[in-house]
């Protein structure tokens, strides 16, 4: 088996950086992750990296240096850094390099996503009598999932408190301030049961990480390594419950993540219920509840007890979202995947400060889910 | 499949027309407490708040559209709904309301 580690973790602020651009914020992270794996820019011998809506990642070479590496621009969605980071992994695994460079940023404007049909294989009627917005998707998955699983809005509420709460404890979020579970079940209704609380936000932000094979290591004594066991990704398959949906199947199929984890497990060798410490994407806060039992880390309808407890803050059984995730950090969508493995390196290695999970975790896992159907997940390891 | 394709998605294969009952029930819902970005919604006068959902319909699919009630407290997963007519300026498409409300 090929070893493959991540000698280097950097990251650029989250939220709202007014003048600074997404390919900045790209460098600075990019930057960040080679100082931290004491690894030069012209020793790097690929890159893989994207965003969304924030330009070419390998532009980036005229701040970085034009030193010919290849430099692969990756554009996919909500897994836009999932994708590089499991590209990244084949390449080494593959043997034809020994180190390389993932970086994914963002910068979005503000308010709700705009899509267009037709780049989506839609007709124009669904855009223009108002079905073309994403938060409908989330609202009226997560409705049907409450009502079968017997989900009450306290719940969605505590996912949110913690959240903000871990977000205060994170120098990087955005949203810092804690609320309580009476400010968010108060707040506004955007699409129900979600209130504005419960919902992210549109942002910016940059996360990278130096990746290599486990021989590279000798070059570079300095490097505090964490084990990539597995990253794996998947997308849908016919009949999954997606984003922009004008019809559903009445049999409606399991999820991507549903297959990614699963495959991210077992190419690990590690059972969800070793997971430490785990990152899973909560676009909104149902998302955190159900990818949770998707990835099998908890089943369906045991999130009740779960967050009544509290076993998914810094402290609990399995910490769950350690940085606020995507509630606290908004969603810069081609940096959010990397973040998340920016946030468990920090906890396996000790380094996560005030929100560092006790006890010394050894395994975490991270996941990405989005639009349109695709999700990515890796198991890491000291 | 809806809306109808050229192709099945599933298979790749023809596609038949079927005509779907007027009938369904609501399988689920959610609300839009805002008003969507412009393009692609079309606005038709001031914003108001809507309802969007899935209506199931029994051995065909469950098709997505907006309701006719927008208020929270008068929508329930499983509640009979029946397909009417949405007109939005010079545009008609089709909307669900709850059986009853409909005359």
């Amino acid at each position: 088996v090929t070893e493959i580690a991540i000698v280097g973790a950097g990251i650029h602020p989250f939220g709202r950086h007014e003048g600074v651009s997404g390919l900045a914020m790209g460098v600075h992270a990019a930057r960040a992750a080679l100082a931290d794996a004491r690894v030069a820019w012209s020793d790097v011998q690929f890159a893989y990296g994207g965003s969304e809506d924030a330009g070419n990642a390998d532009t980036m070479v005229a701040d970085l240096g034009p030193t010919g590496l290849p430099f692969m621009n990756v554009k996919n969605g909500c897994a836009t850094g999932g994708s590089s980071l499991v590209s990244a992994v084949r390449a080494l695994e593959s043997g034809a390099y020994e180190v390389g460079l993932v970086v994914g940023f963002d910068k979005h404007p503000r308010g709700a996503f705009q899509n267009d049909p037709a780049d989506w294989s839609l007709p124009d009627w669904y855009g223009e009598v108002g079905l073309m917005v994403t938060t409908q998707f989330f609202g009226a998955k997560l409705q049907r999932y409450m009502h079968d699983h017997d989900i009450p809005a306290l719940t969605l509420a505590q996912v949110a408190e913690k959240a903000f709460r871990n977000g205060s404890l994170t120098p990087h979020a955005w949203r810092t301030k804690p609320l309580s579970i009476e400010e968010i079940l108060g707040a506004q209704m955007l699409a129900h049961p979600l209130t504005q609380y419960m919902l992210c936000s549109p942002g910016e932000g940059a996360a990278a990480l130096v990746l290599s094979r486990r021989e590279y290591l000798d070059r570079v004594p300095e490097a505090r390594p964490i084990w990539l066991r597995a990253a794996s990704l998947r997308t849908r398959r016919a009949g999954t419950f997606e984003v922009f949906s004008p019809s559903l199947a009445l049999e409606i199929a399991p999820s991507p993540s549903v297959d990614a984890a699963r495959e991210a497990f077992e190419s690990a060798g590690v059972a969800p219920e070793d997971v430490d410490v785990a990152q899973v994407q909560d676009t909104e806060s149902g998302a955190e509840l159900i990818h949770l039992a998707e990835c099998g880390l908890c089943e369906h309808g045991e999130q009740v007890a779960l967050y009544a407890r509290g076993e998914t803050r810094i402290g609990g059984r399995l910490p769950v979202n350690t940085d606020g995730g995507c509630l606290a950090n908004g969603e810069p969508v081609g940096a959010s995947g990397l973040r998340q493995v920016y946030e468990i390196v920090s906890q396996l290695r000790g380094d996560a400060g005030r929100r560092q999970v006790p006890g010394r975790p050894r395994i975490g896992f991270t996941h990405v889910y989005g639009a349109p159907g695709v999700s990515a997940c890796t198991v890491l390891g000291r | 499949v809806f809306p109808l394709r050229e192709r099945c998605p599933a298979c790749g294969g023809p596609v038949g027309r079927v005509l779907l009952p007027r009938r369904g029930t609501l399988w689920t819902w959610t609300t839009q407490g805002f008003e969507p970005r412009s393009p692609p919604y079309r606005p038709d006068g001031e914003f108001e708040p809507f309802a969007v959902g899935y209506v199931e319909f029994e051995g065909h699919l469950r098709v997505e559209g907006r309701l006719t009630e927008s208020d929270p407290e008068r929508l329930r997963i499983g509640m009979p709904m029946e397909v009417v007519a949405l007109v939005r300026g010079d545009r008609v498409t089709y909307a669900f309301a709850p059986t009853g409300e409909a005359e």
